[in-house]
Formats: structure tokens, sequence, C-alpha cells
């Protein structure tokens, strides 16, 4: 039930970042959000839905997100959330430097593959 | 988080509210999209989402000020379950006032005595000098050369630097008797020095006290001006008079100074060259390099750092040795902090240092004892409270939250426990302040309150809350909670031997510490009690005077005590009576003096002995009850006239003289009066003067008449035939027919003496405290170890329950039980005594007995372990009464 605190932030700093990615394509709300991150990563990525609100509420407290009423696409009223400027460089450096974490990973292990031949 | 945000929280969680209700709204209509009932759709967007109000929760608390908010929601829940359960919160609370309140007694006294404000500007720029002659120890006076060198040769280092000494003067007001005051005659900018502003009037001004007797100008203390000349507002500009002399009082100083030590209270200050005409120092000792008499404080300036500090001093002491070869040579000078040397002296070993630490560290061991004991309470209470903190676990509360939950109860039982205790050590020391000193010195014994106890206190109050709630915090912490709600509540309780057991070992290690200790002084105390004394302490009156303080002049004071021995003898009830310069235990004046002695020579790289004497006149000794052992006693004859003589003590004898006649002999006294060897006319038993133990110290006597001088305090010693204290007023009045005006003072029986601040009476303080701790530590101790013994027991009441349904006999049970109390009591005897040994060895001569003491190390373990023995023995009889059936239901 109580998550580490570690395991717990390894994962908001992956999902802020698959959040701004996802408003990238232009603004959302909450709904659309998860179920956008679980489709474009073809349900491998299985989010927890109310640990997305939390993560929204920080990151626009941090001002890289903006927030508004609107209505959705099946006329409900819904929280839309826009990517700001901040957020925009933020998503920036954050792919950059998941990218080369990556590629770091990913020579280790083809390093790793060829002495295991 | 904003500050907006926090004061919005109410509306921003209400829009969070409705922004997953969206949520869910969409979900549920993809669901149903899918095909889904309402009442599945419903179902499988709660189950991917997870729980929306902890959602909310952790948003809430995004915006809070979490910490100070739960703080506040913490405490109340805390103060309602203490009140649920008023029974464990009063023992508790209880518990702890007693230990927080023996640190703050103790702390308040070392506080008094060492660190207390004396009310000086920026008192932490202010130093004293000390000085060294050779490798002699550390010591606060030196002479007005030396000082005067320091205050112009180190002004790179001091803006001022001002010193003081102390008297003792007779001060009256036209046509009433002298009053006895305790004076200091300060230097020149003293106050300025200080930063001292007047209460009324003025200070001294820094061009007064540079010419003897040009300066005819006193400041009074608030106090004495209180009490004295009853808060007289037109004071200034009245002529007073001191030992006779004419003064005119300029000003009152600050109700808050009472000078620059903490247990003497200043009661007039007047300008140094004063004490030249009024206490008759002549103009040669006043000046001279060897009449190490004033203490030196130095103002640092803003810059000044240590290495510079040490350096000037340094270049002081070579230009003085340089000036008085003689007199300087190899001495040094330092600067100690204002309350290295309070009342003690430098010595980093001083008496008053180490006592401090030591009741400090027994009253540390109280207060453990006592959260040892709290600690048990809430352990117990964890265990009744086990299902409560399971619930609330499946409720949704963080591991966390509830041992923050449970910090906050410990912390508020600390809390209120504080205050409680600071209430009984503030009570404590009202006791202690209070205590007849048996003397008239103006000596203050005032532990008042201030701000070092009370940051003490806190800080001790939140150590114990922590101690005290972090043992069930880390047991909560520890335990899995989910085998708890599984397993019916055994969780926490089941698996906790070794911490209570390792409580209650500290438990008893602590109690065998503070009662060993207690009963070392004990003994201590009552060995003195019964120790030879040598002289008959019964039926005698002693009473202090100078005629010096009235302006008597030396032939007019030797002729005061030879009218006055006469008078007394003659008197009815009065068996005899003399004059003596010391008295035993006495506070002042007991002279010493490097000795030559004939036939005797130091061994090499020592000087000349440096030993006590006392001044005495005929029938000292019947009236003290001294029995001469060999020759004569001094008699009237012995006067300036006459062949200098003296009587030494009998240890004086052997030591000196070994094997040999000491009759006959010659000693000098080397400083005090180099030009009169005195002639050994006899031996007198040994007596003690000061202390209770040890071996006698070599002493000797001398003829009253042949080394009187004035202006040094004398006793009247009367030996009397009924009650003594009762023959005091007549006594007294005799002495005012002769000399109208005399101040005399330190009336009291040589009973009364033993008990005074020089006698027994830090003696009896100092067991009283150590009794006192080593109570609270026993009662503690038991009370502990049966609670823990006792619970134990009922926890194993199933156990007990089977065994004896299966054929155990109740010796087998009682057997088990006991078994597991000894193994833990006998642990606990064991660190404890090795524990006491090395604290035993600390108290050195504060113990007269010794620190080894066989009887102390074997009856009280003895005692702690029957009574241990007895707490386990309750729990264990009803253990082996229960009813099989009994028992088993119980599960």
């Amino acid at each position: 039930m109580v998550r580490s605190n570690k395991e717990q932030e390894l994962l908001l700093g992956t999902l802020d970042m698959l959040v701004l990615q996802t408003l990238v394509m232009g603004p959302a709300h909450g709904h659309t959000i998860a179920h956008v991150i679980e489709h474009t990563s073809d349900d491998v990525l299985q989010i927890e839905q109310g640990s997305l609100y939390p993560a929204l509420h920080r990151l626009e407290d941090r001002g890289w997100v903006s927030s508004y009423w609107g209505a959705s696409e099946n006329n409900r009223k819904a929280r839309f959330y826009r990517l700001t400027a901040a957020g925009r460089k933020q998503l920036h450096l954050q792919t950059n430097r998941w990218q080369s974490m990556v590629d770091a990973i990913g020579r280790v292990l083809a390093n790793a593959g060829k002495v295991a031949d | 988080m904003s500050l907006r945000k926090f004061f919005h929280r109410r509306q921003w969680d209400e829009e969070r509210r409705r922004e997953l209700e969206a949520h869910f709204a969409h979900e549920i209509d993809d669901n149903c999209a899918r095909g889904m009932s309402p009442q599945e759709a419903r179902r499988q967007a709660y189950i991917r989402f997870g729980n929306p109000t902890a959602v909310r929760e952790e948003i809430w608390e995004m915006n809070s000020m979490v910490s100070l908010e739960d703080l506040g929601r913490d405490l109340r829940f805390a103060f309602r379950q203490l009140r649920h359960s008023p029974g464990f919160a009063i023992i508790a609370i209880l518990t702890l006032a007693l230990g927080i309140g023996i640190n703050t007694a103790i702390f308040s006294m070392v506080n008094g005595l060492m660190f207390s404000s004396l009310h000086i500007q920026n008192e932490n720029r202010v130093l004293e000098i000390a000085m060294r002659p050779g490798d002699l120890p550390w010591q606060p006076n030196l002479s007005l050369p030396e000082a005067n060198a320091v205050r112009d040769q180190a002004s790179n280092v001091f803006s001022q630097v001002v010193g003081d000494q102390y008297g003792l003067d007779g001060l009256s007001m036209q046509g009433t008797r002298p009053d006895r005051v305790f004076t200091d005659y300060v230097t020149p900018g003293y106050f300025q020095a200080l930063g001292i502003a007047p209460m009324m009037g003025r200070l001294l001004r820094p061009d007064e006290g540079v010419n003897p007797g040009a300066d005819p100008v006193i400041v009074l203390s608030y106090a004495y001006w209180k009490r004295h000349f009853a808060s007289d507002p037109n004071i200034v500009g009245r002529q007073v008079s001191i030992d006779g002399h004419p003064l005119t009082v300029v000003g009152v100083a600050p109700r808050e100074f009472r000078g620059t030590n903490t247990a003497l209270t200043v009661q007039a200050w007047l300008p140094i060259a004063m004490i030249v005409p009024l206490e008759n120092v002549p103009l040669e000792t006043y000046n001279s390099p060897t009449n190490h008499n004033t203490r030196v404080y130095a103002r640092l300036q803003s810059s000044a750092m240590q290495p510079a500090v040490n350096t000037a001093l340094t270049l002081v002491s070579r230009r003085l040795a340089a000036q008085f070869p003689k007199d300087a040579k190899d001495f040094r000078f330092r600067t100690f902090p204002l309350y290295a040397g309070r009342n003690a002296g430098f010595d980093a070993n001083n008496s008053i240092g180490r006592a401090a630490t030591l009741f400090l560290g027994l009253a540390g061991l109280v207060l453990l004892l006592a959260c040892v004991n709290v600690a048990n309470l809430l352990l117990v209470r964890a265990t009744v409270r086990e299902r409560e903190m399971v619930i609330r676990s499946a409720l949704g509360a963080r591991r966390f939250r509830l041992i923050r939950q449970m910090l906050t109860e410990s912390l508020l039982l600390a809390l209120v426990g504080g205050a409680a205790g600071v209430g009984l050590g503030i009570w404590g020391t009202s006791l202690l302040s209070s205590v007849n000193l048996q003397t008239d010195m103006p000596l203050s014994f005032d532990f008042s309150f201030d701000w070092h106890v009370l940051a003490f206190s806190a800080a001790v109050a939140a150590l114990a809350g922590g101690v005290v709630g972090i043992v069930p915090a880390w047991r909560l912490a520890r335990a899995n909670l989910n085998l708890i709600l599984r397993e019916g509540g055994r969780g926490i309780a089941g698996g906790g031997h070794k911490l209570r057991d390792s409580l209650v070992i500290v438990q008893v290690a602590s109690a065998l510490m503070l009662l060993i200790v207690a009963s070392l002084f004990t003994h201590s105390l009552a060995q003195s009690e019964h120790t030879e004394l040598g002289f008959n302490p019964n039926n005698v009156i002693s009473l202090m005077m100078d005629p010096g303080e009235i302006g008597y002049t030396d032939p007019q004071a030797r002729d005061f005590y030879q009218t006055l021995l006469p008078r007394m003898r003659a008197m009815p009830g009065v068996a005899s009576a003399t004059i003596g310069q010391s008295v035993p235990m006495g506070l002042v004046s007991n002279s010493g003096d490097s000795v030559t002695i004939s036939g005797y020579t130091p061994p090499p790289g020592e000087h000349a002995p440096v030993l006590s004497y006392n001044l005495i006149t005929s029938d000292y000794f019947p009236t003290l009850g001294i029995p001469i052992v060999e020759g004569r006693a001094i008699n009237d004859a012995d006067t300036e006239s006459h062949l200098y003589v003296a009587v030494v003590s009998q240890s004086f004898a052997q030591k000196y003289w070994p094997h040999q006649d000491p009759i006959g002999r010659l000693i000098t006294l080397n400083n005090d009066d180099p030009s009169h060897p005195m002639q050994v006319v006899g031996v007198a038993k040994d007596a003690r003067y000061q202390g209770f133990s040890g071996p006698f110290a070599p002493y000797l006597y001398v003829p009253f008449l042949q080394h009187y001088k004035l202006n040094s305090l004398e006793t009247l010693e009367v030996r009397t035939l009924g009650d003594p204290a009762a023959m005091a007023p007549e006594i007294e009045r005799a002495i005012h027919s002769i000399t109208p005006g005399l101040p005399v003072f330190d009336v009291k029986t040589l009973h009364q003496a033993l008990y005074t601040p020089n006698g027994l009476l830090l003696f009896q303080i100092v067991a009283g405290l150590a009794g006192v701790m080593g109570t609270l530590g026993l009662v503690l101790a038991v009370v502990g170890v049966y609670g823990v013994l006792s619970y134990v027991v009922s926890q194993k009441t199933s156990e007990i329950g089977v065994r004896m349904a299966l054929g155990a006999q109740r010796g087998d049970i009682l057997r088990m039980i006991y078994k597991q109390g000894l193994w833990i009591v006998g642990i606990g005897l064991a660190v404890g005594l090795g524990a006491s040994f090395g604290v035993a060895h600390l108290l050195g001569s504060m113990i007269v007995v010794s620190a080894t003491d066989p009887i102390t190390y074997i009856s009280v373990p003895a005692l702690l372990a029957v009574i241990a023995l007895l707490a386990c023995y309750i729990p264990a009889r009803r253990a082996m009464r229960t009813e099989p059936s009994e028992a088993l239901r119980t599960q």
C-alpha cells in the first residue's frame, strides 16, 4: 500500500514527462491524457489513473501547464490542461536526459551481449 | 505550495472533486460504450482509478502547511487519548515530572553558582585575570602593581582593566550602632568598565580611588539601601561612617548588580585607595608587589583575539619580573572566563565543577529511569492500542502518520510533565535557598530561575519526550501490521522480549548506581559526624568582632580585649573564656604562613611548609576542651615584652621532630613575623579546624598578645555551664558595656559551627540530594521492574494454563518465572556494579569513606536484589494461582 519514496520519485518523474509529451499535441483533460498515454504505448504503460491528478496539480504548481474549464468531446464539463512555454522547455530537457540515459543503457547492454557471445 | 492555495484549499478541493467526477463520468461513458452494464462500468472505473479520496487528500496535503496543521490535529487527538486513560496519564506525567524536576533543581543550583548572569554589560567580553607563581595553581588574586601593569601595558587588547578587594567593615550613621557590612574596594573606573548605571545618585568616578584617603565616598547596594536605610529617597548626600571615618553616600547601585561573585553579595562599594585609612593598611603593604589581594577584570577590545591577549600578558609578566626580580620571578598571567573561577578557583578539577558534573549526571540517571518507566507504560499501551493502529492503517493512514501520532502523544506527556517538573524543581530549589547557613556573611544561596534554567528544562523535557516516544514508535515502525490483523493482535506484543528485558536491565543498573553513590555520601556524612574532633563542641558559644570596625587604634583594641576577658570570666554561668583568631570550621581568618622549623630541612626542591596557625589568649585549651599533652599552654605572661613562644599540635611534633623532644625547639613565621623566632613550650592534642576526614594537619598556636594586628577579626569563645545559646544576649550586653558601638556577629555555638558551609552543611546538602535521588531511583526501578514482570506474566497466562493442565507443579511455574526475572535483574546488577565502580572513583575527596567501601558494595546490591525478587514474586504468585481452565479461556 505504501510505496517507498524512491520508487515513487522515479515514477513521478517519468509520469511528468509523459503528461507533458501528451500535451504537445494540444490541450487535453485528465481522462484523455490517461488514455492517450495508455494507447500510444500500446497499453504497455498501465498507469493508475488516480496518480495522474496529483501529477497534474504539481505540474501546474510549477508553471509547466495551465488549466481551464471547458467542454469535452462528449459535451461534459472537464478541466483542460495546456502546455506552457516553460513546460515545453522542461519537456525538451527531460526528453534529452531520458534519451541519453536510454542510449547509455543500450550501449552497456549491447556490450554485455557481445561479451556473452 | 503557495499561500494563496493554502487559504483557498477548500475551494480548490471542491474543484478537484468536480474534476475527478468528470473523469469518472468519461470513464464510465467509455466503459458503457464498450458494452458493460452501468454497474460494471462504474466498478471498472474505480478499479482503474484507485482511491479518489486518497488522491484528493494527496493534493490537499500538497496545498497544506502539512507539519503545522497535522501537529495541531495530532495534539488534539493525543490530548483526547490521554483524557480517556487518566490513570496512565497521571502516572506517566508524575514520573516524568519527578525526572525533569530533579534535573531542573540541580541545574538551577549549578546555574546559580556558576553560570548565572552578573548583570554586567556585554558580560562575555569581560574576562578575569589570574596569576600563577611558579608551578602553583592559578590563583585569582593579583597585587596592585601587577593589576596596574596589566592595565597600562596591555591596553592594545583590553579597553579597560579594573580590580577589587573585599573587606568587612562597620558602617554607622550618626548616633546609631555600627552595622557590619561586606564591602568591595574598587579600582578607578570599575563601574564604567563593567557598564553599570546607578539606580540613584552616581557610582564611583574614574578619578576616585587614585590617592589614598582622598575620596571619602561610598555607594550602597540596592538591597542594603532598602533594608538598612528603609529605601530612603534622600540617601544621596547623607553622611555615614565606615570604621569610624566619615564618608558621603553618593549613590545606590542598580538592584540586580551584586558584585562579581555569584555567591557573595556586596553591600557597599568604596574607592580602593580608601582601604588605606579605613582598614589601616600601611602604604607599603598597599603598594607591595607581594600583597596579592586584588581580583582583576579586563574588558576585551572589540578586535582582540586570544593569541594577542596571551602575548600581551606574557610581555607584562616579563616586565614585572625585570621590575621586581625578587618578588615577581616566574609569575605568569592568563585570562579566564568570568564564571571559571567562581566560588572554587581556577583549577579545572575544582570541587564545585566536579560536584556539578556528578550531580547533573545522577539527575540524568533519574531522568533515564523515569523515561524507561514511561516508555514501558507506553509499550504496554501500544499493545492495547494495536487494533486501533491496524484499523487506522487499513483505513489508509500512512505508517509515518501513525508514528508521528505516537511521538506527539509522548511529547505532550513530556511537555505537561516538564511543566510540572519545573514547578517541582523551583519548589526544591526554594527549599535549598532557605537553608540556614548559620553565618552572618552575606552569602547568597539564591538559585533563582532564569532563562538558562528554562532553556535547560525545556531541552530536558523534549529529550525525555523523544526518548520515551521513540521506543514504541520504533516498534510500530518495524511491526508487520498485516500480520497483526491476521493473527488477532499479537504482532507487536509478541516478539518484544529483548527490548523489554534491556529496559529492565537499564533500570536496575541505573538504580544501583544511584543507590551506591547515595550510600557512599550518607556513610561519609555519618562517619564525619562521628569523627574524633579533638575539641569539645558542647557548651561553647563564639562571637566575632573587630574593634577596627569602629575606628579603634591598635593599643585601644588590645586594651579592649584585655578588659573583656576578665569581665567574661567573672560572669556567672561562665566556665572559661578566651580569644582566638580561628574557629573550627570558620569561614574567615584562618591564618597560614610559610614556617621555618629548626632541625627540619625540607626535601630538596621543596619550600618551607605552609602551615595554619591560630592566635590565642590564655584559657584557650580548656575552653575548647583540647588537652595539653606535654609542656604548658599559652598564658597571660606571654606578652610582647617576653620570650616569643608557641604550642604545636601532636601531628606537628611527630611530623617534624619524630622521636625527639619538641620542647625548646624554635619555629619562625617567615612572612608574618620573621624577626621573632618562637620557642616551643607545649604540645596540644590534635584538633580538626577544617574538614572532617583524613589525617590531622600539623597546626600551631601562638600568643594573641605577641601577634595581634589591628583590623583582624577575632573570636570570643566562652564555655558555659548551662545552655550556651541562652547566654549570648548577656555576653553581647557585656561587650557593649565596654564598647557601645562594636558590631558583634556570627554569634553561634560551636555545635552550630559544625554545620556551617565550611563544616558539615555542604556534606549534608550533598548527602541529602544524593539520598533523594537514590530513593527516587529505587522507587522508579521497583515500579518499573514490577510493571514489566507482571506484564510478562499476564502475557503468559495461557502458557501457564497449558503447562499446568499438562501437569506442571506450581513450583515449576514459579521457577520458570523466577528464572527469567533473576536473569534480567542479575545482568542489571552486574552492569550497575561495574558502572558504579567507575563513578565512585570520580567522587574523590567529596566522600570520606573509600570509593570501594565494601559495606556499600555488598549491602546495596543485596537490597536491590531482594526488592527485585519481591517484585518478581507477586506476579509469580498470581500466575501460580491461575486456574488452568481460566487461563485457557483468556486466549
